[in-house]
């Protein structure tokens, strides 16, 4: 069944659209994630034009992480006030982020700027994810006891701290402020929540429990994306508002049974598979830009 | 239900040129000198001389003057047809139907390898690029106009106007000759034309699901002797309708409202969905 989207002005068939909706989803409830990692680089793959791509891939992260959130929300797993320091930092860095997309379409190096960002960003973030979570089974397996509730080390002495207390912390705003930034940024020119990221900044930079991570990062990633999807909007124009609703229909239902199934799953073992699948992203996404393209010249139309 | 929509035209067509037609056919079609420049009277043979004054040598017409592009849309067929005054097929007169978009500015970007990554370099800037460009007639271009006649009249996909802004170098236009032919949205093909009663032309103007909303035009051509010697231009829109449209306007038009709406749409899907499937 086809189905024409007023803004990527195209016609794609909406089962295609559900199902990759449905498998994002599943993800995303699994790991507690939004999935915009993905769902960017499958609708440029698909043919959606990347602008269009990394806008729904903002506004579909947006609707897939509201009942994620709800969940946690009611599980009281959801640290606020370490959320608004994130979302503080966030906001600002989505507004950078908006310019640095615009600025890059101008230079005509979008495709290739989303691509390389993607590489850099999911190749270390997955390999982080992968290597901790190796050890922490490993860890488990030998019994061995951690003695302190986290490592400390400079970033704890930073001024301006504050008592998180849900998430068993007094540290300094900075470094959660900083964060939020950057993945403010990364989400307004790769089109994803920062779900991916946030979840391991979280636990290794902020040193925060993984029960409060999930939950704070999705509140954090909600409000974010919403920036985001109406900036861009603004400013490009570039949200389609059917292929996100055709993507959300799946994703909703998908992320139902992905959460169902994450319950079953411990936390290592969850961490090292959503590691592997973003450095699984990554590694296609890097062997696209270094194999040869089937065709040496590109058209576009020139950005206004 | 096109068909029956196409018919009265067609019978229409017809009507127009069957009375002077008649006493047209003893005429034979090959020009014996006298080539048939329209302003002056016909010489000696046919005596009522009144009629071929009012009698167009070509009536050609569209199936749909707008193609309306909805929600379901996944590409369309439109029909330029009619009939012209002599014999059309070999030995006779021969009919080129030439459809394409308002040109539009494209830039042509070549890949290089930077590092062992492949990047977007050089480019270049063409300022009247049609979206879409289709010919078809009775016969190849090639056979039916010389060389300067097509570039004379900008016939044909090698007499595009393409001048490139900046780099001058002919790989890019080829590039872009090559790139629009892949995706089918430029191309020449007489298999789209049919003829029937050596009078009646019928061409199918495939229009695929990526097409762009605007204004195309239509050019119809006769040709004689390989020379152009009547045309009649007509045109049709593709514009988005229902939905589609009132989403395309509130996004452009309001995107304040827009972006707010989307932002509240997704979050209330998302909602929803938390709600229809929570258990336990």
């Amino acid at each position: 069944m086809q189905v024409y989207l007023p803004i990527a002005e195209m016609s794609v068939d909406a089962l295609l659209l559900l199902g990759i909706g449905f498998a994002i989803g599943w993800l995303s409830g699994l790991f507690g994630v939004g999935g915009g990692f993905l769902l960017t680089p499958i609708l440029i793959l698909i043919g959606i034009p990347a602008p269009v791509a990394v806008a729904c891939g903002a506004n579909q992260t947006l609707g897939a992480s509201v009942s994620g959130l709800l969940a946690q929300w009611r599980r009281g797993n959801v640290d606020v006030r370490m959320g608004l320091v994130l979302l503080t930092g966030g906001f600002t860095g989505s507004a950078a982020g908006v310019q640095l997309f615009d600025w890059m379409r101008h230079l005509g190096q979008f495709d290739l700027a989303v691509s390389i960002l993607y590489v850099v960003v999911l190749g270390s973030v997955g390999g982080l994810m992968v290597r901790e979570s190796v050890r922490a089974i490993l860890r488990r397996r030998r019994q061995a006891g951690p003695t302190r509730l986290h490592p400390h080390f400079w970033m704890h002495g930073l001024p301006l701290k504050l008592r998180f207390r849900k998430s068993r912390l007094y540290i300094s705003v900075i470094p959660p402020l900083l964060v939020g930034f950057g993945i403010g940024t990364l989400s307004a020119t790769m089109g994803v929540g920062g779900g991916f990221m946030l979840v391991p900044a979280m636990i290794y930079l902020l040193g925060m429990p993984t029960a409060v991570v999930i939950g704070t990062s999705l509140f954090q990633v909600v409000f974010v994306s919403a920036n985001v999807t109406m900036l861009l909007a603004v400013q490009t124009g570039s949200v389609d508002i059917v292929l996100t609703l055709l993507l959300l229909t799946g994703g909703v239902a998908g992320a139902q049974f992905g959460a169902a199934m994450g319950t079953r799953l411990r936390g290592e073992e969850t961490r090292a598979l959503l590691g592997l699948l973003v450095l699984a992203v990554a590694a296609s996404l890097l062997w696209g830009l270094l194999s040869t393209p089937a065709s040496l010249f590109a058209i576009g139309p020139i950005p206004t | 239900m096109r068909a029956a929509r196409l018919l009265p035209a067609l019978g229409l067509a017809c009507a127009l040129l069957a009375g002077p037609a008649l006493a047209q056919q003893p005429a034979p079609p090959p020009a014996a000198g006298a080539r048939p420049a329209l302003p002056t009277p016909p010489p000696p043979p046919p005596p009522p001389a009144a009629p071929a004054v009012g009698r167009p040598p070509l009536v050609a017409e569209l199936s749909q003057s707008r193609i309306e592009i909805t929600t379901g849309f996944s590409g369309t067929e439109l029909l330029v047809f009619g009939a012209t005054e002599r014999l059309l097929g070999p030995g006779g007169d021969d009919v080129l139907v030439v459809v394409q978009s308002s040109p539009e500015p494209m830039v042509v970007r070549r890949k290089t390898r930077v590092l062992g990554f492949w990047i977007n370099g050089a480019s270049a800037r063409f300022r009247h690029v049609p979206g879409f460009y289709l010919l078809t007639g009775t016969r190849p271009l090639r056979a039916v106009l010389p060389p300067e006649e097509r570039e004379a009249k900008r016939l044909g996909l090698d007499n595009l106007p393409l001048q490139a802004a900046g780099t001058q170098d002919p790989e890019f236009r080829d590039a872009l000759m090559r790139l629009k032919q892949g995706a089918r949205l430029w191309y020449e093909d007489e298999a789209l034309m049919q003829v029937s009663g050596a009078r009646l032309f019928r061409a199918r103007i495939p229009l695929p699901a990526t097409t762009d909303t605007g204004d195309y035009q239509v050019s119809v051509l006769l040709v004689r002797d390989g020379r152009v010697v009547a045309r009649q231009e007509l045109d049709f829109g593709v514009v988005r309708v229902g939905a589609a449209a009132r989403i395309a306007d509130v996004a452009t038009g309001q995107p304040v409202l827009y972006g707010g709406i989307c932002v509240l749409l997704a979050a209330f899907a998302g909602w929803l969905g938390s709600v229809l499937f929570r258990r336990g």
